[in-house]
């Protein structure tokens, strides 16, 4: 065995010990616990399973979502109903717990999901109040404000598991496969993708990930989770009323999840685990369970924003942290290639309205394989606007996109992305949390479809495919020579080398048509000749390129061809040359009165 | 005819409280850009500060209106120190939750030191009542209407023709450009947090005497400042008003009709319609950075 491998499997050993030893302490306590203390801990490991979907839409996909207590009740109020009234046992009922609200969800999420930050919370809010509302005013099905007694106990395959130890111990093997499905999804590079989401959705776009899949996914998981810890609810309890769906639940869940930790398995465990044994030790000021809940949610909020379980790790990894060995890249990557004779790139019409202002009125131009075509123009012309709708960022409202033949209008920024139009922007769109190679390594991911938790469920996120991707992630940074930063993390890169990882970053998703938006902004005049010469070398390669830019001494010698833009429209194109003495450039750039001398 | 002018009144009436709840609540976001969720939770707490006073001192409403105002200020000023300040810096989310962990101290507070009965603060002027035609105008009803309107102009007034007001309009607009002219940003903040609560106070010490005072009532009236404030425009003070009375006026037809229940399905269900039709709200918040 190596030095490396031994070192590494300390590690793994290392970072398995605490989980091994939290689960003998458990099983311990749990041996010698009274059958009041059992019945604590499995109303514990309900609300890890609780916690554990929470982390999905809240920790992960950074929403805040008030729905995860409805969820819950309705899990809840699903075996109830099903099983006091109907008579299905355990392995039907928990199944439709699940399935209940997590359909729901499902057909909620097509309008709730678009909505940003408060409005989601909000929406969540008003689902989340209706469904109380139905609990309470449900007549006979719901047992209206008393709710439903006499939930039966869980029978696995004739068994009817006893109240006590063996209770307790499947309620926690539900914990543990909720566990398991966690870490599996999320370990891996979907479990990072989420992270860039979170930092800078629109970095998350440019580098093919789609935040509407990641959203959908989590929200789905996170309502799935809290039916199951809803039903087992039903199950320890035996009764489910309207308490169950009231926004206190909400209240608890949130608290649990930001205390404990929104995005690390650890914190899921320490936050339930904690606020449920909180109120049982604090016995003699009975009653003040949700004060301390409240208490605990606002320090844990102004004083830990990552959570017990993010201090902890915080702290671990100041300690020690392990440099991961980077396999060496690979030789040149195939290069594009697409059907020749057409213009690489045909855009015919394309035009976008703001409120009552034509910000482009139709603009048609074609791109080569293998050329530069340089956009100038005054502030306002439609510059930024050409290119966000070209890359798909913003929708238009006429015209036509259309690369090496096939028709990109309708797709989305993410979908653009990985058909072959990568961009940059003015300022750099980079995952402030992530390293420079797990940023170009996701680009990879996301290129073969590496990405999601199909993709996590098959293990195709990690391990050698993840290896692989970095591999050929530090083969992009290298052209750009941007190599030296692959471990920096995004947030700390020098300004004046973060063109060199945006378009490393562009590259990684093979692109055939590149934009840049005002790329040369802020650079000194060696730094300015670096980037053309880099822009000439794609060109070289056969990727066409838009460079959008106000430096004319820059632009006008890397250009092969100058379209001029003012109020909307292209006022003129053609060569560098002729743009130079073109009346409508001159006028327009550097005045009339200067057109006219 | 007689029955809908005597609902539309009654309703406008509890539209005016919510009103006041919905001005402070957009007041703390213009300036903040952060969400206030224990809003509703500052109404509550401002009825059971009447319904405390009142014990204290035999007054009538009218004269209690202020102190509680000042005391709910206070109040306000705290919130910001506990749950805005440490966070100016973080994600606008961070002070969503830490307002909700407010919330969630000042309803079990409450619990604590009232107890889960509904209690109620003395009428504003008294029980009495009038008739205009059939229609029956209770003092209380009047009064509330008349002191809402009073405080949402005086909000105005302060806001259009001081030097305070015109201070912490700057420092909504535009925090870095205010604190560049030497406005103390951080003191409009606090300022105006104390002004929404006191509104808040207002609210609740009116809403008290009809409605009475549970400590759980807030969640459902921050529900109502927050869809007032998505109907009127997000951000607009005047449409946030209008969107309470409208509000107010639509639960106490509805209800008159088709029970309470009836009237909160259909306001959460339009609620969720609207941002359906205008997911990016009605004044197209997402703007987006200059990509």
């Amino acid at each position: 065995m190596t030095s490396a491998a031994l070192a590494q499997s300390w590690r793994r050993l290392g970072a398995r010990a605490p989980w091994a030893l939290a689960a003998l302490a458990l099983i311990a306590y749990a041996a010698s616990a009274s059958p009041y203390g059992l019945r604590v801990l499995a109303l514990a490991g309900v609300q890890v399973v609780l916690v554990l979907g929470y982390q999905f839409i809240f920790g992960h996909a950074g929403a805040l979502s008030l729905a995860q207590g409805a969820f819950f009740g309705i899990g809840a109020y699903v075996t109830a109903i099903l099983g006091s009234r109907y008579g299905l046992g355990f392995l039907a009922t928990f199944p439709l717990s699940i399935l209940a609200p997590l359909a729901l969800a499902a057909a909620v999420a097509a309008p709730v999901l678009r909505l940003a930050s408060h409005y989601f919370a909000l929406a969540t809010l008003g689902l989340a109040q209706v469904a109380l509302l139905a609990a309470v005013n449900g007549g006979e099905l719901t047992g209206g404000a008393l709710g439903l007694t006499g939930v039966p106990g869980i029978v696995l395959f004739g068994w009817a598991v006893p109240r006590g130890f063996a209770f307790t111990a499947v309620v926690w093997l539900i914990v543990a496969a909720g566990a398991w499905l966690s870490l599996r999804l999320m370990r891996g590079l979907t479990g990072r993708a989420y992270t860039v989401l979170r930092g800078d959705p629109l970095a998350a776009a440019a580098i093919g990930l789609s935040e509407q899949r990641l959203r959908l996914a989590a929200f789905l998981l996170s309502a799935g989770y809290a039916g199951a810890a809803g039903a087992l609810d039903a199950h320890v309890l035996g009764v489910v009323s309207s308490e169950t769906m009231a926004f206190s639940v909400m209240v608890a869940c949130l608290a649990m999840t930001v205390v404990g930790g929104s995005t690390r398995l650890a914190g899921a465990f320490i936050g339930a685990l904690l606020l449920t044994y909180l109120p049982e030790w604090l016995r003699s000021l009975e009653g003040y369970a949700l004060l301390a809940y409240g208490a605990a949610l606002l320090l844990a909020i102004v004083l830990a924003p990552s959570g017990i379980a993010g201090a902890i790790a915080g702290t671990v990894a100041a300690l020690a942290r392990p440099e991961r060995p980077i396999l060496p890249a690979p030789a040149e990557l195939a290069q594009p290639q697409g059907p020749s004779g057409l213009p690489l790139l045909v855009v015919r019409g394309l035009a976008k309205r703001f409120g009552g202002i034509e910000a482009l009125k139709g603009i048609d131009f074609t791109i080569d394989r293998g050329e530069i075509l340089g956009v100038i123009g005054p502030n306002g012309s439609g510059k930024t606007t050409l290119a966000n709708l070209v890359s798909g960022f913003v929708q238009s409202d006429g015209g036509t996109v259309i690369l090496a033949g096939h028709n990109l209008t309708p797709l989305g920024a993410s979908e653009i992305a990985r058909a072959g139009i990568g961009r940059s922007f003015q300022q750099p769109a980079l995952p402030p949390e992530l390293s420079v190679l797990e940023m170009a390594a996701l680009a990879r991911a996301s290129l073969s479809n590496d990405l999601g938790f199909r993709a996590a469920l098959a293990g195709r996120d990690r391990g050698d495919r993840r290896e692989r991707h970095e591999a050929e992630a530090m083969h992009f940074l290298r052209i750009l020579d941007a190599d030296a930063y692959a471990h920096y993390p995004c947030s700390a890169l020098p300004y004046r080398s973060a063109w060199r990882v945006e378009i490393a970053r562009i590259l990684a998703l093979e692109p055939k048509l590149v934009i840049l938006d005002e790329p040369a902004a802020g650079l000194n005049e060696a730094e300015q000749g670096e980037l053309a010469r880099n822009l000439r070398r794609l060109a070289r390669l056969g990727l066409g390129l838009l460079v959008i830019e106000h430096n004319m001494p820059f632009l006008l010698p890397v250009a092969d061809r100058v379209m001029m833009l003012d109020e909307g429209r292209a006022i003129a194109s053609g060569k560098p040359e002729d743009i130079r003495r073109n009346p409508a450039v001159v006028s327009a750039y550097l005045g009339r009165r200067a057109g006219l001398a | 005819m007689t029955a809908f002018l005597q609902l539309a009144f009654n309703g406008l009436a509890l539209g005016a409280a919510y009103a006041l709840v919905a001005l402070g609540f957009v007041l703390v976001l213009n300036a903040t850009s952060a969400v206030n969720f224990a809003q509703g939770d500052l109404v509550m707490a401002g009825g059971y500060g009447a319904a405390a006073l009142a014990a204290l001192l035999p007054l009538p409403g009218l004269a209690l209106l202020p102190l509680v105002m000042a005391a709910m200020a206070a109040l306000g000023l705290a919130v910001a120190a506990l749950a805005y300040f440490p966070l100016m810096r973080r994600p606008a989310s961070s002070v969503f939750i830490s307002t909700i962990a407010v919330g969630l101290l000042l309803q079990n507070g409450a619990l604590h030191l009232f107890g889960p009965e509904p209690r109620a603060a003395p009428a504003v002027l008294g029980g009495g009542q009038m008739h205009l035609g059939h229609v029956v105008l209770p003092y209380q009803s009047l009064a509330i209407v008349a002191i809402a309107a009073a405080l949402v102009l005086g909000q105005r007034w302060l806001f259009a023709r001081t030097q305070l007001g015109r201070r912490m309009r700057a420092t909504a607009q535009d925090r870095e450009m205010a604190a560049a002219l030497g406005i103390p940003v951080r003191t409009m903040i606090a300022l105006t947090f104390a002004l929404a609560a006191a509104l808040a106070g207002a609210s609740g010490a009116l809403l008290s005497n009809q409605f009475f005072v549970t400590p759980t009532e807030g969640g459902a009236l921050i529900l109502k400042a927050y869809i007032a404030v998505v109907i009127g425009g997000w951000g607009s003070l005047e449409g946030a008003v209008l969107g309470a009375l409208l509000i107010g006026v639509f639960e106490t037809l509805v209800a008159a009709w088709f029970g309470y229940t009836a009237a909160g399905a259909l306001l959460y269900g339009a609620l969720l319609i609207i941002l359906l039709a205008r997911p990016q709200g009605f004044y197209g918040e997402a703007a987006g950075r200059r990509a």
